[in-house]
């Protein structure tokens, strides 16, 4: 069964770097785009997508707001961050805000094919930098 | 034959996206990919690229101090610098570093090929706001200096300002050294110049600089949410320094970091 994603990132040269991650693995299919986080709730309603890859700092709405409020209104999605904050405090507020997974842009090309996985079959997937990774059950 | 452009971006990620971008124009060609500015120095005196796309917040050398490196070896080089801001400041440095041309990240999906195609043309390009700022300045010339313009800051020499970035990044004054093949005596003595030229006490004044003119940039995170009982305590964030690496030891400088610099709710920095 294809594993469905949304790219959430409000840099266009950002979500083609990630899309050209993620397409290569077979399985997987990039549906869609959004740019900022009221983007991404609208499109997760309309597209219905298995994992959203989400940014934390976007204009119009943050990742972190649309993560609460996406866990009501698609509470079977699953939301990895990808984002430039190498930070445990960042990484709880995600957790907390509902994330199942969070890793470090630095390291995304390390890091997101595994996170995808991780949060496509619901373990929890953290990645900081000079930290273990963390993949739970 | 193709025009053959250098990457110089710490994220693979970015980089694989102005890859991806660059090379759908037929007859361009990414020739090679740096993740520093040290790096991007020795890989474009190896391949000789037509054009070096550089991030200005990259660890080790950031990409304006990379961007004069490369013109001090061969002013020929074209240079696009990539940045997530425009400030005035950003802007000047840029210009005075010697790059052909200016391009926002968020805009770079827009804008970066019309910059390429330019400096393909010998021509420069720049957003309309940098534009806006070099008509301003001309227009401003030969005008009198205003009495309440701030008295210039001593100015620190390449090799000062590739210390400070490094040191500010968390290395050691040892680490430094082995970076940058000087004794750590050199670097010392260097450091303690640096100190005394900004009039500075502790290596936490060296960040604040570092940060305040963009050797190292940070993006700040989204506020803290509101709590349902009304304005809290002022939250304090650690904002994360983007160009946080390890030092190479593998230890992450950036708690440390972290504890310096402290945003109040209003995200504004407390320097």
């Amino acid at each position: 069964m294809t594993i469905r994603i949304l790219l959430v990132d409000d840099h266009p040269i950002v979500r083609q770097g990630l899309k050209t991650l993620l397409e290569g693995h077979s399985g997987w299919e990039v549906i869609g785009e959004a740019s900022d986080g009221a983007e991404a709730v609208e499109k997760a309603k309309d597209l219905n997508p298995d994992v959203m890859v989400l940014d934390v700092t976007m204009p119009r709405m943050n990742g972190l707001e649309a993560c609460r409020l996406l866990r009501q209104e698609c509470p079977a999605l699953e939301i990895l961050f990808v984002t430039q904050h190498d930070s445990p405090q960042m990484m709880r507020e995600a957790l907390e805000a509902g994330a199942r997974g969070y890793v470090v842009k630095s390291n995304a090309a390390r890091d997101l094919l595994a996170a995808v996985d991780a949060v496509s079959h619901h373990r929890v997937f953290t990645a900081l930098n000079g930290r273990n990774v963390a993949e739970l059950r | 034959m193709k025009l053959r452009i250098l990457l110089a971006d710490d994220h693979e990620i970015v980089r694989r996206g102005l890859r991806a971008l660059l090379e759908k124009h037929e007859g361009w060609e990414v020739c090679g990919e740096a993740s520093d500015g040290r790096e991007a120095v020795e890989k474009a005196l190896q391949l000789n690229p037509d054009v070096v796309i550089v991030d200005i917040g990259m660890p080790n050398l950031n990409g304006l101090d990379t961007t004069r490196q490369l013109l001090q070896h061969d002013p020929h080089f074209k240079v696009i610098v990539l940045t997530i801001t425009d400030s005035d400041q950003v802007i000047r440095e840029a210009l005075d570093a010697g790059a052909r041309g200016f391009v926002l990240k968020s805009d770079a999906a827009r804008d970066l090929v019309s910059a390429v195609e330019a400096l393909q043309n010998k021509r420069m390009f720049f957003t309309p706001r940098v534009n806006d700022l070099v008509l301003a300045g001309f227009l401003e010339k030969g005008q009198t200096v205003s009495r309440n313009e701030a008295p210039k800051l001593p100015t620190l020499t390449a090799r000062e300002r590739e210390i400070t970035q490094l040191l500010a990044e968390g290395n050691s004054s040892k680490e430094v050294a082995s970076l940058l093949n000087l004794s750590t005596k050199t670097v010392e003595t260097h450091r303690s110049n640096i100190m005394r030229k900004l009039s500075f006490h502790s290596i936490r004044d060296l960040v604040v600089y570092a940060i305040k003119n963009n050797l190292i940039q940070i993006e700040l995170p989204p506020p803290p949410p509101k709590t349902p009982t009304g304005p809290g305590p002022a939250a304090a964030w650690a904002v994360p320094v983007r160009s946080a690496v390890r030092n190479r030891n593998g230890t992450l400088f950036g708690s440390t970091v972290c504890r310096w610099v402290r945003l109040r709710r209003s995200r504004e920095p407390i320097f």
